[in-house]
């Protein structure tokens, strides 16, 4: 009889039995699925059992190490502003600087900044529930600037330049340069400094900017393949300031233009990335690819990536779900400072440094989590009982 | 890790190729075996200590647990790589949400109903809620038992119950018919829920282990594993007060089972946002100062320190609120983690027809990257928008990334007219470009010859800016280049 039909019938009797078998062989090997064999318990077997104590096994207690790396390489730090002592307008930010991936490894030694968008002409565009923080101070960039000081604890403050495209107002190189002075003036925290987005524009506008504020560790944005990245290189080796070195989700078109802002001139601590942050839904996993693989490179020892990094987490609001007026999905003034921490903060956990934002809900969320990354692992304060949920 | 290959589950396979398994060789097998596409079930004659060495060589280091029913399942851990464009992650953050015994029968049954009826569509995919968490609230065994059945009765979720009593959690066995999670043991209870799933008869349940100490949860997963207890979840405490703490435990313990090749923490990792809700309306949050409605602040609390869990790997999540607003960023971050990097995300670029389009119907020019695709495609249908859709190669970006990558630009353009033959379909010589690609107008219109017209910003007021704009366009356009429509 053929083995696995005999198998079948087992399966669905349960049990048979074979008369005057006799098997004539070298080896005989019966494999019998333990799962087919019932005992039949009485009444009386039952009882003894279920009166048994189930005996439970003991291990020994098990030491456990925390799992932690040792890293070849470290992220370089990189400083704007500066102190009064040498000069400055006194107040100093930093990012970078860590030496592990982890917190639990070691600590972050800065805090994510958080530098606030605003823009030298005024942004009708902007979704309502934004607008309303900025509609008072829109027409004046300098009070827009210290509104985001004073009642949003920017650490930073970005200003777009955007009227200086030639489509727009063409304002010129001198003019940027005017109103860099006069925000200079109106608050002290240090400044990223961002062209219009034309390549032809953006190196005159960054490089008459850099020369006003000379001295005070800006950071301009930013330097592509696209335009003339030597102009801004020079600017910045001139007047003391840093560069943001702009490439699209691929952390090798990163280290390229690194590679190339070094050999322009480019002193390697004044280089921040910005490898393009995809808003939330709209590829963001590709700007977690990137930015993860730049910083495991750049801790592994590439000194052609460790430096920090920026993500333009205001991309967030383009977010058809963050920003469109729609019943079934809720308030919008709810999901639009949403979609902007969600964003910011998967770029956090990427490695991200410093944060291009815009609305001042997502901004203090990002700067509260964020500072929880420099404290030590195993110091909390906690207030609520982990199982107070079951019984509320 | 050490990378396993196809030869070392080859060599281990019966090599016959008898077929049985539906593949056409053992070779063919062992392939699907390692994408873990396929279960070494499948086989039904590989000698039992062999399959015993392969089960160890392919089991992910985090194991795969499950709960549910015969209808639902929820899926946990299974995960291989730390980050996930080393390969993929496996099977997304399951979100459950908890339900109160405390609450009315009608209560319990909306809530259930809501929860299972819950979608949110996105890139033609529905993201959806896993499971229902119900708590002991009243302390009253009748009470949770009644819960259960409810819930068992009005949907087909998957079923987390909630108690730190093991008394009543034995109770609840008894009643329920699923295979449930079991929140939770502590190191104190641990002994009595061994006692308590070594003796369910023809039952069975995933229990969580709880504590805030790594050490403790894993000396507990391995008096587990001693006596046999497998399915196992690990939950290390979720602090509100400091987030940053618990995505440590979670990295910890991760990074243990999938670089340390530790199998006492190789178990799907449990968090709880439902704490930073509470934790909220009691003590605040960073969103309270613009938010006048604290529970709306609580809720976004909830929705942010979800987020960070999902971003460090949280296998699963335990909610208090279901509101679409808080689960839409939610949702849409876990799928966006867990699509499989390997995947393109292109669709083939080409001429696609929307509706009926003629000779006189407009000429959009999108990117192919699927998601901008489908969203436009999707959006146009719901609007009855007629048109010719010319989709352009820019290497899967989206329009303002391919706009500023240089991807989205005149020399593409002008290629993708040729190769298409749209000049032979239409009458006029117009493209609509979306606003967000207005600045490479003139390089668009250099190229090809082509009038450009920039439209909105999004694809979903094109059918308004259509009905307003295109005849007005089309007549101009055709006026000037002499001929009438």
């Amino acid at each position: 009889m053929d083995i696995d039909k005999l198998l079948k019938i087992l399966e669905k009797t349960g049990g048979i039995e074979i008369n005057n078998l006799i098997i004539k062989a070298d080896e005989l090997i019966i494999n019998v699925p333990t799962g087919y064999i019932k005992m039949p318990l009485t009444q009386k077997v039952k009882q003894k059992m279920a009166e048994e104590e189930i005996i439970i096994k003991e291990v020994p207690e098990m030491d456990f190490e925390l799992p932690i790396e040792k890293y070849p390489g470290r992220i370089r730090e990189v400083q704007f502003g500066k102190p009064k002592s040498e000069g400055g307008r006194g107040v100093v930010v930093k990012v970078g600087g860590q030496r592990a991936l982890y917190r639990f490894e070691e600590p972050y030694p800065n805090p994510p900044v958080v530098t606030f968008d605003i823009f030298d002409i005024p942004l009708h565009n902007l979704p309502k529930p934004v607008k309303q923080y900025f509609e008072d101070v829109m027409e004046d960039p300098c009070e827009w600037a210290k509104k985001c000081v004073k009642e949003f604890e920017a650490d930073m403050i970005t200003i777009h330049h955007i009227s200086t495209d030639p489509k727009i107002k063409d304002t010129s190189p001198r003019e940027a340069a005017k109103l860099m002075e006069d925000l200079m003036q109106a608050v002290k925290v240090p400044f990223v400094i961002g062209g219009s987005g034309n390549p032809d524009k953006d190196p005159l506008v960054l490089a008459a900017c850099a020369e006003v504020c000379e001295g005070d560790r800006c950071l301009l944005a930013s330097a592509n393949l696209e335009l003339d990245y030597k102009k801004i290189v020079d600017a910045a080796m001139k007047y003391d300031h840093n560069v943001l070195a702009w490439s699209i989700m691929d952390p090798n078109m990163a280290k390229e233009l690194n590679r190339k802002l070094i050999s322009a001139g480019l002193d390697p601590n004044r280089i921040v990335m910005d490898p393009t942050t995809c808003a939330l839904g709209y590829g963001i996993e590709f700007s977690i690819n990137a930015m993860t693989r730049l910083r495991l490179s750049g801790l592994k020892g590439d000194e052609l990536v460790n430096m920090p990094m920026s993500s333009g987490t205001t991309n967030a609001n383009g977010a058809r779900e963050a920003w469109m007026k729609k019943e079934e999905w809720g308030p919008r003034e709810y999901r639009l400072p949403l979609w902007e921490i969600t964003t910011g903060l998967t770029m956090l956990l990427s490695g991200v440094d410093m944060f291009m934002m815009l609305n001042p809900i997502a901004v203090k969320t990002l700067k509260e989590i964020g500072r929880t990354l420099t404290s030590k692992f195993g110091d909390v304060k906690v207030k609520l009982n982990n199982y107070d949920w079951i019984i509320a | 890790m050490k990378k396993v290959n196809v030869m070392d589950i080859y060599k281990l396979l019966p090599k016959v190729n008898c077929k049985r398994c539906g593949y056409p060789s053992c070779m063919a097998f062992a392939t699907k075996l390692l994408e873990r596409e396929e279960s070494i079930d499948k086989c039904p004659v590989i000698k039992p200590e062999n399959k015993k060495k392969l089960l160890e060589l392919i089991s992910p280091p985090v194991k795969e647990v499950w709960f549910g029913n015969s209808t639902r399942r929820v899926l946990l851990g299974g995960e291989e790589v730390m980050y996930r464009y080393e390969k993929t992650f496996f099977n997304p953050t399951a979100i459950g949400i908890d339900i109160s015994d405390n609450l009315d029968e009608e209560e319990i049954k909306k809530r259930a109903k809501d929860i299972e009826k819950f979608e949110f569509e996105r890139t033609g995919e529905k993201l959806k809620l896993d499971f229902i968490v119900i708590r002991n609230a009243s302390g009253d065994v009748e009470k949770f038992k009644k819960a259960i059945e409810i819930v068992e009765n009005e949907t087909k979720m998957p079923i987390a119950l909630a108690s730190l009593n093991p008394k009543v959690i034995e109770e609840a066995l008894k009643v329920i018919n699923s295979k449930p999670l079991i929140y939770a043991a502590t190191k104190e209870t641990l002994n009595d829920f061994i006692k308590i799933l070594k003796n369910l008869k023809n039952k069975d349940a995933a229990l969580v282990l709880s504590s805030n100490n790594i050490k403790d949860l894993r000396n507990m997963a391995a008096k587990c594993l001693a006596n046999d207890i497998e399915d196992i979840v690990l939950e290390p405490h979720t602090y509100p007060e400091n987030i940053a703490e618990t995505l440590d435990y979670n990295v910890i313990i991760r990074r243990a089972a999938i670089e340390r090749s530790d199998k006492y923490l190789g178990f799907p990792i449990l968090n709880l946002p439902i704490k930073a809700y509470y934790y909220a309306l009691q003590y605040g949050c960073p969103m309270e100062k613009f938010i006048s409605k604290k529970e709306d602040a609580a809720k976004m609390f909830e929705a942010t320190i979800a987020a960070a869990l999902i971003n460090r790997y949280a296998d699963a999540l335990i909610l208090h609120n279901y509101d679409i607003w808080e689960l839409m960023p939610v949702l849409t971050l876990r799928q966006a983690i867990y699509t499989d990097p390997r995947k393109p995300q292109a669709v083939e670029p080409g001429l696609y027809p929307i509706g009926n389009p003629d000779e006189y119907s407009p000429v959009i020019l999108t990117t192919n990257f699927s998601l901008t695709f489908y969203t436009v495609t999707g959006d146009f249908e719901k609007d009855n928008v007629t048109c010719w859709l010319l989709v352009m190669d820019t290497g899967g970006k989206a329009v303002d990334v391919s706009v500023a990558g240089g991807q989205y630009n005149g020399e593409n353009a002008k290629k993708l007219i040729e190769e298409t033959g749209i000049a032979d379909k239409v009458k006029h010589r117009i493209i609509i470009l979306p606003a967000l690609a207005a600045s490479t107008r003139g390089d668009i219109e250099d190229k090809t010859g082509w009038t450009c017209v920039v439209g909105t910003r999004d694809s979903s007021q094109v059918g308004e800016f259509l009905r307003k704009n295109w005849d007005r366009i089309l007549n101009e356009w055709l006026e000037k280049h002499g001929e009438k429509s």
